[in-house]
Protein backbone atom coordinates (compact mmCIF):
# COMPACT_ATOMS: atom_id res chain seq x y z
CA UNK A 1 0.00 0.00 0.00
CA UNK A 2 2.72 2.81 0.89
CA UNK A 3 4.38 1.69 -2.27
CA UNK A 4 1.48 2.36 -4.41
CA UNK A 5 0.74 5.42 -3.02
CA UNK A 6 4.46 6.85 -3.19
CA UNK A 7 4.59 5.32 -6.58
CA UNK A 8 1.25 7.31 -7.18
CA UNK A 9 3.02 10.37 -5.65
CA UNK A 10 6.01 10.39 -7.76
CA UNK A 11 3.69 9.52 -11.17
CA UNK A 12 1.83 12.90 -9.73
CA UNK A 13 5.30 14.89 -9.72
CA UNK A 14 6.37 13.78 -13.83
CA UNK A 15 3.01 14.15 -14.54
CA UNK A 16 3.08 17.72 -13.13
CA UNK A 17 6.44 18.30 -15.67
CA UNK A 18 4.56 16.48 -18.93
CA UNK A 19 1.02 18.74 -18.13
CA UNK A 20 3.13 22.03 -17.88
CA UNK A 21 4.87 21.47 -21.24
CA UNK A 22 1.73 19.73 -23.49
CA UNK A 23 -0.42 22.88 -22.25
CA UNK A 24 2.31 25.00 -23.79
CA UNK A 25 1.93 22.91 -26.76
CA UNK A 26 -1.87 22.67 -26.51
CA UNK A 27 -1.92 27.06 -26.74
CA UNK A 28 0.34 26.80 -29.80
CA UNK A 29 -2.01 24.32 -31.33
CA UNK A 30 -5.00 26.45 -30.23
CA UNK A 31 -3.01 29.64 -31.78
CA UNK A 32 -1.94 28.31 -35.37
CA UNK A 33 -3.14 25.06 -35.46
CA UNK A 34 0.15 23.67 -35.32
CA UNK A 35 2.58 21.32 -33.42
CA UNK A 36 5.41 22.96 -32.18
CA UNK A 37 8.51 19.86 -31.76
CA UNK A 38 11.09 22.56 -30.38
CA UNK A 39 8.42 23.51 -27.61
CA UNK A 40 10.76 21.79 -24.93
CA UNK A 41 14.15 22.80 -26.46
CA UNK A 42 12.32 26.48 -25.66
CA UNK A 43 11.60 25.66 -22.02
CA UNK A 44 15.23 24.55 -21.70
CA UNK A 45 16.77 27.84 -23.29
CA UNK A 46 14.79 29.67 -20.96
CA UNK A 47 15.45 27.46 -17.96
CA UNK A 48 19.08 27.96 -18.25
CA UNK A 49 18.39 31.32 -18.52
CA UNK A 50 16.56 31.73 -15.13
CA UNK A 51 19.24 29.76 -14.14
CA UNK A 52 21.64 32.59 -15.12
CA UNK A 53 19.74 35.43 -13.13
CA UNK A 54 19.37 33.85 -9.97
CA UNK A 55 23.38 32.62 -10.15
CA UNK A 56 26.00 34.02 -8.23
CA UNK A 57 28.91 35.64 -10.98
CA UNK A 58 31.79 33.43 -9.51
CA UNK A 59 29.40 29.91 -10.09
CA UNK A 60 31.03 29.24 -13.23
CA UNK A 61 27.84 29.13 -15.31
CA UNK A 62 28.48 31.20 -18.68
CA UNK A 63 26.79 34.11 -18.75
CA UNK A 64 26.20 35.06 -15.54
CA UNK A 65 29.45 37.80 -15.21
CA UNK A 66 28.09 39.56 -18.10
CA UNK A 67 24.33 39.60 -17.49
CA UNK A 68 24.67 39.69 -13.54
CA UNK A 69 26.35 42.86 -14.13
CA UNK A 70 23.44 44.22 -15.97
CA UNK A 71 20.89 43.38 -13.69
CA UNK A 72 20.52 45.57 -10.48
CA UNK A 73 20.28 43.41 -7.44
CA UNK A 74 22.02 40.30 -9.06
CA UNK A 75 21.66 37.61 -8.23
CA UNK A 76 18.24 37.24 -8.26
CA UNK A 77 15.76 35.23 -5.79
CA UNK A 78 14.36 32.55 -7.27
CA UNK A 79 10.71 33.82 -7.78
CA UNK A 80 12.07 37.04 -9.52
CA UNK A 81 14.54 35.16 -11.57
CA UNK A 82 11.72 32.53 -13.22
CA UNK A 83 9.48 35.73 -13.67
CA UNK A 84 12.59 36.76 -15.93
CA UNK A 85 12.92 33.86 -17.65
CA UNK A 86 9.25 33.80 -18.24
CA UNK A 87 9.65 37.09 -19.64
CA UNK A 88 12.25 35.90 -22.16
CA UNK A 89 10.38 32.94 -22.76
CA UNK A 90 7.17 35.06 -24.09
CA UNK A 91 10.08 37.34 -26.17
CA UNK A 92 11.66 34.16 -27.67
CA UNK A 93 8.33 33.19 -28.86
CA UNK A 94 6.99 35.55 -30.31
CA UNK A 95 10.58 36.25 -32.09
CA UNK A 96 10.53 32.81 -33.30
CA UNK A 97 6.67 33.55 -34.72
CA UNK A 98 8.26 37.30 -36.36
CA UNK A 99 11.76 35.78 -37.65
CA UNK A 100 10.93 31.74 -38.79
CA UNK A 101 6.93 31.43 -39.13
CA UNK A 102 5.83 34.03 -40.72
CA UNK A 103 8.16 34.48 -43.88
CA UNK A 104 6.99 31.28 -44.36
CA UNK A 105 3.42 32.24 -45.31
CA UNK A 106 0.23 31.30 -44.29
CA UNK A 107 -0.26 28.10 -46.71
CA UNK A 108 2.52 25.30 -45.60
CA UNK A 109 2.40 24.27 -42.08
CA UNK A 110 4.28 21.61 -42.98
CA UNK A 111 7.41 24.05 -43.41
CA UNK A 112 6.40 25.41 -40.22
CA UNK A 113 6.68 21.97 -38.20
CA UNK A 114 9.38 21.50 -39.90
CA UNK A 115 11.12 24.22 -39.02
CA UNK A 116 9.95 24.00 -35.33
CA UNK A 117 11.89 20.19 -35.56
CA UNK A 118 15.23 22.30 -37.06
CA UNK A 119 14.81 24.68 -34.61
CA UNK A 120 14.88 22.09 -31.45
CA UNK A 121 18.48 20.69 -32.90
CA UNK A 122 19.50 24.42 -33.42
CA UNK A 123 18.51 25.14 -29.51
CA UNK A 124 19.35 21.98 -27.99
CA UNK A 125 23.31 22.60 -29.64
CA UNK A 126 22.83 26.07 -28.72
CA UNK A 127 22.58 25.11 -24.98
CA UNK A 128 25.35 22.56 -25.39
CA UNK A 129 27.86 24.84 -26.92
CA UNK A 130 27.09 27.92 -24.49
CA UNK A 131 26.42 25.86 -21.00
CA UNK A 132 27.88 22.45 -21.60
CA UNK A 133 26.32 18.75 -21.33
CA UNK A 134 26.70 18.94 -17.52
CA UNK A 135 23.54 18.94 -15.13
CA UNK A 136 22.82 21.62 -13.22
CA UNK A 137 20.65 21.69 -10.18
CA UNK A 138 18.08 24.42 -9.57
CA UNK A 139 17.41 26.06 -6.04
CA UNK A 140 13.81 24.87 -6.16
CA UNK A 141 10.87 27.97 -5.40
CA UNK A 142 9.07 25.23 -2.87
CA UNK A 143 10.83 24.16 0.50
CA UNK A 144 12.15 20.90 -0.80
CA UNK A 145 14.58 19.90 2.33
CA UNK A 146 14.70 16.15 3.83
CA UNK A 147 11.56 17.22 5.68
CA UNK A 148 9.70 19.38 3.32
CA UNK A 149 6.63 16.49 2.82
CA UNK A 150 3.43 15.34 3.71
CA UNK A 151 3.22 11.65 5.28
CA UNK A 152 0.65 10.12 3.67
CA UNK A 153 -0.27 6.35 4.44
CA UNK A 154 3.71 6.51 4.89
CA UNK A 155 4.28 7.60 1.69
CA UNK A 156 6.34 11.13 1.40
CA UNK A 157 4.21 13.58 -0.65
CA UNK A 158 6.33 16.38 -1.22
CA UNK A 159 5.82 19.98 -0.80
CA UNK A 160 7.53 20.53 -4.50
CA UNK A 161 4.61 17.93 -6.32
CA UNK A 162 1.80 20.10 -4.79
CA UNK A 163 3.57 23.56 -5.60
CA UNK A 164 4.01 22.55 -8.98
CA UNK A 165 0.29 21.32 -9.27
CA UNK A 166 -0.91 24.50 -7.56
CA UNK A 167 1.28 26.71 -10.17
CA UNK A 168 -0.22 24.43 -12.75
CA UNK A 169 -3.93 25.02 -12.27
CA UNK A 170 -3.56 28.45 -11.88
CA UNK A 171 -1.69 28.76 -15.31
CA UNK A 172 -4.93 26.46 -16.70
CA UNK A 173 -8.07 28.20 -15.34
CA UNK A 174 -6.25 31.69 -16.50
CA UNK A 175 -5.27 29.75 -20.06
CA UNK A 176 -9.43 28.64 -19.88
CA UNK A 177 -10.08 32.05 -19.35
CA UNK A 178 -8.53 33.86 -21.96
CA UNK A 179 -9.73 31.17 -24.61
CA UNK A 180 -13.42 30.65 -24.20
CA UNK A 181 -14.16 34.54 -22.36
CA UNK A 182 -11.95 37.24 -23.93
CA UNK A 183 -12.07 38.59 -27.13
CA UNK A 184 -8.36 37.18 -27.64
CA UNK A 185 -9.31 34.00 -27.48
CA UNK A 186 -12.49 34.36 -30.02
CA UNK A 187 -9.66 35.75 -31.96
CA UNK A 188 -7.16 32.47 -31.56
CA UNK A 189 -10.17 30.17 -31.93
CA UNK A 190 -11.07 32.10 -35.08
CA UNK A 191 -7.90 32.11 -36.93
CA UNK A 192 -7.31 28.47 -36.40
CA UNK A 193 -11.09 27.98 -37.78
CA UNK A 194 -10.27 30.10 -40.68
CA UNK A 195 -7.49 32.07 -41.25
CA UNK A 196 -9.01 34.01 -44.51
CA UNK A 197 -12.67 34.97 -42.72
CA UNK A 198 -10.74 36.03 -39.39
CA UNK A 199 -8.21 38.56 -41.49
CA UNK A 200 -11.70 39.41 -43.27
CA UNK A 201 -13.34 40.45 -40.08
CA UNK A 202 -10.59 42.65 -38.72
CA UNK A 203 -8.61 40.13 -36.25
CA UNK A 204 -5.15 41.19 -36.42
CA UNK A 205 -3.84 37.54 -37.35
CA UNK A 206 -0.42 38.19 -37.21
CA UNK A 207 -0.42 39.59 -33.50
CA UNK A 208 -2.41 36.92 -32.38
CA UNK A 209 -0.03 34.87 -33.59
CA UNK A 210 2.81 36.58 -31.96
CA UNK A 211 0.81 36.58 -28.36
CA UNK A 212 0.12 32.82 -29.21
CA UNK A 213 3.68 31.79 -29.61
CA UNK A 214 4.96 34.33 -26.57
CA UNK A 215 2.22 33.08 -24.08
CA UNK A 216 3.30 29.30 -24.84
CA UNK A 217 6.85 29.23 -24.67
CA UNK A 218 6.13 31.74 -21.65
CA UNK A 219 4.28 28.57 -20.23
CA UNK A 220 7.10 26.38 -21.05
CA UNK A 221 9.78 28.57 -19.64
CA UNK A 222 7.56 28.31 -16.61
CA UNK A 223 7.56 24.59 -16.56
CA UNK A 224 11.25 24.45 -16.94
CA UNK A 225 12.02 26.70 -13.76
CA UNK A 226 9.75 25.00 -11.88
CA UNK A 227 11.30 21.04 -12.66
CA UNK A 228 14.45 22.72 -12.30
CA UNK A 229 14.10 22.39 -8.75
CA UNK A 230 13.99 18.75 -8.58
CA UNK A 231 15.34 17.28 -11.06
CA UNK A 232 18.84 17.51 -12.86
CA UNK A 233 18.48 20.23 -16.13
CA UNK A 234 20.78 18.95 -18.99
CA UNK A 235 20.58 19.51 -22.47
CA UNK A 236 18.99 16.45 -23.18
CA UNK A 237 16.43 16.41 -20.15
CA UNK A 238 13.59 18.06 -22.53
CA UNK A 239 13.82 15.34 -25.61
CA UNK A 240 12.49 13.26 -23.20
CA UNK A 241 10.04 15.40 -22.31
CA UNK A 242 8.76 16.14 -25.08
CA UNK A 243 8.05 12.76 -26.37
CA UNK A 244 6.09 12.09 -22.76
CA UNK A 245 4.10 15.90 -23.18
CA UNK A 246 3.19 14.98 -26.58
CA UNK A 247 1.69 11.70 -25.60
CA UNK A 248 0.01 13.59 -23.06
CA UNK A 249 -1.44 16.00 -25.73
CA UNK A 250 -2.70 13.87 -27.57
CA UNK A 251 -4.65 11.41 -24.66
CA UNK A 252 -6.08 14.96 -23.62
CA UNK A 253 -6.60 15.98 -26.98
CA UNK A 254 -5.03 18.30 -29.00
CA UNK A 255 -7.22 21.76 -28.82
CA UNK A 256 -7.90 21.26 -25.07
CA UNK A 257 -6.10 22.59 -21.79
CA UNK A 258 -7.99 21.05 -19.53
CA UNK A 259 -7.53 17.26 -21.28
CA UNK A 260 -2.99 18.22 -21.29
CA UNK A 261 -3.85 17.89 -17.77
CA UNK A 262 -5.32 14.93 -17.38
CA UNK A 263 -3.16 13.45 -20.38
CA UNK A 264 0.03 14.52 -18.25
CA UNK A 265 -1.37 12.75 -15.17
CA UNK A 266 -2.26 9.74 -17.05
CA UNK A 267 1.02 9.69 -18.59
CA UNK A 268 3.36 10.16 -15.26
CA UNK A 269 1.22 7.36 -13.74
CA UNK A 270 0.91 5.00 -16.19
CA UNK A 271 5.35 5.36 -16.15
CA UNK A 272 5.58 5.22 -12.43
CA UNK A 273 2.82 2.72 -11.82
CA UNK A 274 2.98 0.20 -14.48
CA UNK A 275 6.60 -0.75 -14.77
CA UNK A 276 6.81 -1.95 -11.04
CA UNK A 277 3.49 -3.85 -11.04
CA UNK A 278 3.53 -5.37 -14.53
CA UNK A 279 7.58 -5.78 -14.67
CA UNK A 280 8.59 -3.68 -17.60
CA UNK A 281 12.13 -3.20 -17.65
CA UNK A 282 13.11 0.64 -16.55
CA UNK A 283 14.69 0.72 -20.21
CA UNK A 284 11.20 0.46 -21.62
CA UNK A 285 9.68 3.40 -19.54
CA UNK A 286 8.69 5.14 -22.45
CA UNK A 287 6.46 2.24 -23.25
CA UNK A 288 3.43 2.73 -20.74
CA UNK A 289 2.40 6.10 -22.01
CA UNK A 290 2.54 5.34 -25.62
CA UNK A 291 -0.14 2.24 -25.03
CA UNK A 292 -1.55 4.34 -22.90
CA UNK A 293 -2.17 6.92 -25.75
CA UNK A 294 -2.96 4.30 -28.44
CA UNK A 295 -5.64 2.96 -26.72
CA UNK A 296 -7.09 6.54 -26.32
CA UNK A 297 -6.78 7.29 -29.70
CA UNK A 298 -8.46 4.27 -30.48
CA UNK A 299 -11.50 4.79 -29.02
CA UNK A 300 -11.52 8.72 -29.02
CA UNK A 301 -9.52 9.56 -32.00
CA UNK A 302 -9.45 13.31 -30.61
CA UNK A 303 -8.48 12.59 -27.99
CA UNK A 304 -10.42 12.28 -24.31
CA UNK A 305 -11.05 16.08 -24.27
CA UNK A 306 -10.36 17.41 -27.75
CA UNK A 307 -13.21 18.93 -29.79
CA UNK A 308 -15.02 16.62 -32.59
CA UNK A 309 -14.57 18.48 -35.63
CA UNK A 310 -18.86 18.54 -37.14
CA UNK A 311 -19.15 19.58 -40.47
CA UNK A 312 -22.21 19.22 -42.84
CA UNK A 313 -21.55 18.90 -46.21
CA UNK B 1 -20.39 65.64 -56.95
CA UNK B 2 -20.24 63.46 -53.68
CA UNK B 3 -17.65 61.37 -52.98
CA UNK B 4 -18.36 57.52 -54.01
CA UNK B 5 -18.08 55.12 -51.05
CA UNK B 6 -16.14 53.11 -53.33
CA UNK B 7 -13.97 53.93 -56.16
CA UNK B 8 -11.56 51.47 -57.66
CA UNK B 9 -8.58 52.96 -60.27
CA UNK B 10 -6.73 51.14 -62.77
CA UNK B 11 -7.64 48.16 -60.54
CA UNK B 12 -4.74 44.96 -61.94
CA UNK B 13 -4.35 41.95 -60.52
CA UNK B 14 -2.30 38.54 -61.20
CA UNK B 15 -1.40 35.12 -59.58
CA UNK B 16 2.11 34.65 -59.95
CA UNK B 17 2.06 34.88 -63.81
CA UNK B 18 -1.41 35.03 -64.76
CA UNK B 19 -2.76 38.17 -65.00
CA UNK B 20 -6.46 38.20 -63.91
CA UNK B 21 -7.19 41.82 -64.01
CA UNK B 22 -6.60 44.17 -66.08
CA UNK B 23 -7.31 47.72 -65.40
CA UNK B 24 -10.50 47.87 -64.06
CA UNK B 25 -12.31 51.39 -63.24
CA UNK B 26 -15.54 51.33 -61.23
CA UNK B 27 -16.94 53.22 -58.04
CA UNK B 28 -19.86 52.42 -56.01
CA UNK B 29 -22.33 55.32 -54.70
CA UNK B 30 -23.41 55.81 -51.25
CA UNK B 31 -27.06 53.44 -50.94
CA UNK B 32 -26.32 51.71 -54.46
CA UNK B 33 -26.72 48.18 -55.11
CA UNK B 34 -24.13 47.36 -57.53
CA UNK B 35 -23.74 43.96 -59.18
CA UNK B 36 -20.79 42.34 -61.04
CA UNK B 37 -21.81 39.60 -63.51
CA UNK B 38 -19.20 37.70 -65.78
CA UNK B 39 -18.41 34.19 -66.67
CA UNK B 40 -16.73 31.84 -64.52
CA UNK B 41 -12.54 33.07 -64.26
CA UNK B 42 -13.33 36.64 -65.49
CA UNK B 43 -12.12 37.93 -62.45
CA UNK B 44 -14.99 39.09 -60.21
CA UNK B 45 -13.79 36.87 -56.74
CA UNK B 46 -10.53 38.85 -57.50
CA UNK B 47 -12.09 41.92 -57.66
CA UNK B 48 -13.35 41.73 -54.38
CA UNK B 49 -10.40 39.97 -52.91
CA UNK B 50 -8.05 42.94 -54.29
CA UNK B 51 -10.08 45.39 -52.72
CA UNK B 52 -9.69 44.14 -48.83
CA UNK B 53 -6.12 43.37 -50.08
CA UNK B 54 -6.35 40.40 -49.15
CA UNK B 55 -2.98 37.92 -49.74
CA UNK B 56 -3.07 35.32 -52.59
CA UNK B 57 -3.36 38.35 -54.59
CA UNK B 58 -0.74 40.76 -56.45
CA UNK B 59 -2.54 44.07 -57.09
CA UNK B 60 -1.99 47.17 -57.78
CA UNK B 61 -4.08 50.30 -58.67
CA UNK B 62 -6.51 52.76 -56.08
CA UNK B 63 -8.75 51.60 -54.52
CA UNK B 64 -10.58 54.64 -52.18
CA UNK B 65 -13.41 54.02 -49.40
CA UNK B 66 -15.42 57.37 -49.10
CA UNK B 67 -12.29 59.43 -50.61
CA UNK B 68 -9.63 57.80 -48.82
CA UNK B 69 -6.55 55.44 -50.38
CA UNK B 70 -6.85 52.38 -48.57
CA UNK B 71 -4.71 50.62 -51.02
CA UNK B 72 -1.73 49.71 -49.26
CA UNK B 73 -3.59 48.99 -45.88
CA UNK B 74 -3.82 45.67 -44.38
CA UNK B 75 -7.29 44.02 -44.16
CA UNK B 76 -8.09 44.87 -40.98
CA UNK B 77 -8.10 48.44 -41.35
CA UNK B 78 -9.78 48.55 -44.20
CA UNK B 79 -12.39 46.41 -42.21
CA UNK B 80 -12.18 49.09 -39.92
CA UNK B 81 -12.80 51.36 -42.29
CA UNK B 82 -16.42 50.34 -42.77
CA UNK B 83 -16.29 47.23 -45.57
CA UNK B 84 -17.18 43.91 -45.03
CA UNK B 85 -16.52 41.23 -47.05
CA UNK B 86 -18.82 37.78 -47.21
CA UNK B 87 -16.43 35.19 -49.14
CA UNK B 88 -16.92 33.00 -51.53
CA UNK B 89 -18.25 29.48 -50.02
CA UNK B 90 -20.01 30.59 -46.36
CA UNK B 91 -16.94 32.16 -45.10
CA UNK B 92 -17.93 31.14 -41.70
CA UNK B 93 -15.90 29.63 -38.80
CA UNK B 94 -17.25 25.86 -38.70
CA UNK B 95 -15.24 25.05 -35.25
CA UNK B 96 -17.20 28.38 -33.85
CA UNK B 97 -20.88 28.40 -32.33
CA UNK B 98 -23.17 30.70 -34.13
CA UNK B 99 -22.98 32.96 -31.33
CA UNK B 100 -19.13 33.40 -31.61
CA UNK B 101 -19.28 33.60 -35.26
CA UNK B 102 -21.79 36.93 -34.96
CA UNK B 103 -19.27 37.64 -31.83
CA UNK B 104 -16.37 37.48 -34.12
CA UNK B 105 -17.94 39.91 -36.48
CA UNK B 106 -18.08 42.52 -34.44
CA UNK B 107 -14.68 42.22 -33.58
CA UNK B 108 -13.29 45.83 -34.84
CA UNK B 109 -15.94 47.52 -32.61
CA UNK B 110 -15.87 48.24 -28.93
CA UNK B 111 -19.23 49.05 -27.88
CA UNK B 112 -20.34 46.17 -26.34
CA UNK B 113 -23.95 46.93 -25.53
CA UNK B 114 -24.68 47.55 -29.07
CA UNK B 115 -22.98 44.39 -30.61
CA UNK B 116 -25.42 42.82 -28.02
CA UNK B 117 -28.53 44.61 -29.71
CA UNK B 118 -27.09 43.58 -33.11
CA UNK B 119 -26.83 39.92 -32.74
CA UNK B 120 -30.68 39.84 -31.30
CA UNK B 121 -31.88 42.33 -34.43
CA UNK B 122 -30.31 39.58 -37.11
CA UNK B 123 -31.24 36.79 -34.89
CA UNK B 124 -34.80 38.44 -35.42
CA UNK B 125 -34.19 38.37 -38.85
CA UNK B 126 -33.00 35.34 -39.32
CA UNK B 127 -35.08 33.15 -36.69
CA UNK B 128 -33.17 29.58 -37.55
CA UNK B 129 -29.79 30.80 -36.11
CA UNK B 130 -31.39 32.13 -32.95
CA UNK B 131 -32.24 28.20 -32.65
CA UNK B 132 -28.90 27.01 -33.80
CA UNK B 133 -27.00 29.94 -31.43
CA UNK B 134 -25.07 27.09 -29.47
CA UNK B 135 -24.43 24.96 -32.37
CA UNK B 136 -20.96 24.93 -34.21
CA UNK B 137 -21.13 26.52 -37.39
CA UNK B 138 -19.87 23.75 -39.26
CA UNK B 139 -23.00 21.89 -38.13
CA UNK B 140 -25.67 24.61 -39.94
CA UNK B 141 -27.02 23.92 -43.54
CA UNK B 142 -25.67 25.49 -46.79
CA UNK B 143 -28.13 28.26 -46.43
CA UNK B 144 -28.22 28.39 -42.45
CA UNK B 145 -24.30 29.00 -43.16
CA UNK B 146 -24.84 31.89 -45.87
CA UNK B 147 -27.44 33.34 -43.63
CA UNK B 148 -25.04 33.55 -40.76
CA UNK B 149 -21.87 34.39 -43.14
CA UNK B 150 -23.95 37.44 -44.25
CA UNK B 151 -25.06 38.44 -40.69
CA UNK B 152 -21.26 37.93 -39.36
CA UNK B 153 -20.34 40.47 -41.70
CA UNK B 154 -23.19 42.74 -40.33
CA UNK B 155 -21.73 42.47 -37.02
CA UNK B 156 -19.74 45.09 -37.91
CA UNK B 157 -21.91 47.76 -39.18
CA UNK B 158 -20.83 48.23 -42.28
CA UNK B 159 -21.11 50.96 -45.00
CA UNK B 160 -19.87 48.94 -47.81
CA UNK B 161 -21.15 45.12 -48.23
CA UNK B 162 -18.87 43.12 -50.49
CA UNK B 163 -20.94 39.77 -51.54
CA UNK B 164 -19.18 37.23 -53.36
CA UNK B 165 -21.63 34.64 -55.04
CA UNK B 166 -24.38 34.57 -51.87
CA UNK B 167 -26.36 32.01 -54.08
CA UNK B 168 -23.84 29.15 -54.89
CA UNK B 169 -24.81 26.08 -53.44
CA UNK B 170 -28.15 27.11 -52.00
CA UNK B 171 -31.77 26.06 -53.50
CA UNK B 172 -33.98 28.20 -55.23
CA UNK B 173 -36.50 29.47 -52.51
CA UNK B 174 -33.60 29.95 -50.21
CA UNK B 175 -31.85 32.44 -52.41
CA UNK B 176 -34.71 33.93 -53.40
CA UNK B 177 -35.14 34.75 -49.64
CA UNK B 178 -31.55 35.92 -49.25
CA UNK B 179 -31.79 38.50 -52.03
CA UNK B 180 -35.02 39.91 -50.22
CA UNK B 181 -33.12 40.55 -47.14
CA UNK B 182 -30.43 42.41 -49.33
CA UNK B 183 -33.00 44.42 -50.46
CA UNK B 184 -34.52 44.92 -47.33
CA UNK B 185 -30.81 45.99 -45.77
CA UNK B 186 -30.62 48.25 -48.35
CA UNK B 187 -33.58 50.00 -48.42
CA UNK B 188 -34.08 50.12 -44.75
CA UNK B 189 -30.72 49.91 -43.14
CA UNK B 190 -29.00 51.78 -45.91
CA UNK B 191 -26.46 49.67 -46.69
CA UNK B 192 -24.58 50.02 -49.50
CA UNK B 193 -23.36 46.73 -51.36
CA UNK B 194 -21.55 45.17 -54.10
CA UNK B 195 -22.43 42.08 -55.14
CA UNK B 196 -20.53 39.36 -57.36
CA UNK B 197 -23.60 37.12 -58.53
CA UNK B 198 -23.87 34.69 -61.57
CA UNK B 199 -27.51 34.13 -61.33
CA UNK B 200 -27.87 37.70 -63.20
CA UNK B 201 -31.75 37.54 -62.84
CA UNK B 202 -32.03 38.04 -58.97
CA UNK B 203 -28.88 39.75 -59.27
CA UNK B 204 -30.44 42.72 -61.72
CA UNK B 205 -33.94 42.74 -59.98
CA UNK B 206 -32.52 44.18 -56.42
CA UNK B 207 -29.29 46.14 -57.97
CA UNK B 208 -29.25 49.73 -59.10
CA UNK B 209 -26.39 49.13 -61.60
CA UNK B 210 -23.87 47.00 -63.15
CA UNK B 211 -20.91 46.05 -64.62
CA UNK B 212 -20.33 43.33 -67.00
CA UNK B 213 -16.48 41.67 -66.49
CA UNK B 214 -14.99 39.65 -69.18
CA UNK B 215 -11.43 38.24 -68.96
CA UNK B 216 -10.26 40.96 -66.59
CA UNK B 217 -12.15 44.15 -68.51
CA UNK B 218 -15.00 46.22 -68.26
CA UNK B 219 -17.19 44.90 -71.21
CA UNK B 220 -20.34 46.47 -70.61
CA UNK B 221 -21.59 49.06 -67.50
CA UNK B 222 -25.00 50.72 -67.47
CA UNK B 223 -27.91 50.76 -65.17
CA UNK B 224 -29.56 47.47 -64.39
CA UNK B 225 -32.85 48.21 -66.43
CA UNK B 226 -30.69 48.99 -69.73
CA UNK B 227 -28.77 45.54 -69.01
CA UNK B 228 -31.18 43.12 -68.30
CA UNK B 229 -32.58 44.06 -71.63
CA UNK B 230 -29.46 44.42 -73.16
CA UNK B 231 -29.49 41.17 -75.80
CA UNK B 232 -25.54 40.34 -75.04
CA UNK B 233 -26.06 40.56 -71.51
CA UNK B 234 -29.87 38.41 -72.06
CA UNK B 235 -27.77 35.62 -74.45
CA UNK B 236 -24.55 35.02 -72.15
CA UNK B 237 -26.37 35.47 -68.24
CA UNK B 238 -30.09 35.32 -69.11
CA UNK B 239 -30.63 32.56 -71.11
CA UNK B 240 -32.88 34.37 -73.32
Amino acid sequence: MELFVQRCFDGMFNGAIYASLAVALVMIFRATGLLNFAQGEMAMMCGYIALVFLSSSDSGIAGTQSIGSLLPGHPWPTWLAITGAVLVGFALGALVEELLMRPLGDGSPLAQVNVTIGLLVLLNGLVLQIWGPFGRSFPSPFPSGMNDHFLIAGARLRYTTLGVWAVLLVVIVALGVLLRYTKTGLAFRAITSNRDSAELVGVRVRRSLMLGWGIAAGIGALAASLVGGAIVLEPLTMMKMLIYALAAATIGGLDSPRGAIFGGLIVGLSQSLVPGYLGVPSELSLLPPLVAMVLVLLFRPHGLFGTVPVERV
Amino acid sequence: MTTPTLRVSNLEASYGQIDVLRGLNFEVGEGEVVVVLGANGSGKTTTLRSICNMPIVDSSGTIEVDGVDVSNADTGSIVARGLAHVPQGRGTFPELSTYDNLMIGAYVRKDRKAIEEDITRWFDMFPVLKERRNQTAGSLSGGEQQMLAVSRALMSRPKLLLLDEPSLGLAPIIIENLFDTFSRLNSEEGVTMLIVEQNANLALNIADRGYVLEAGEIALAGDAEKLKNDPAVQEAYLGA
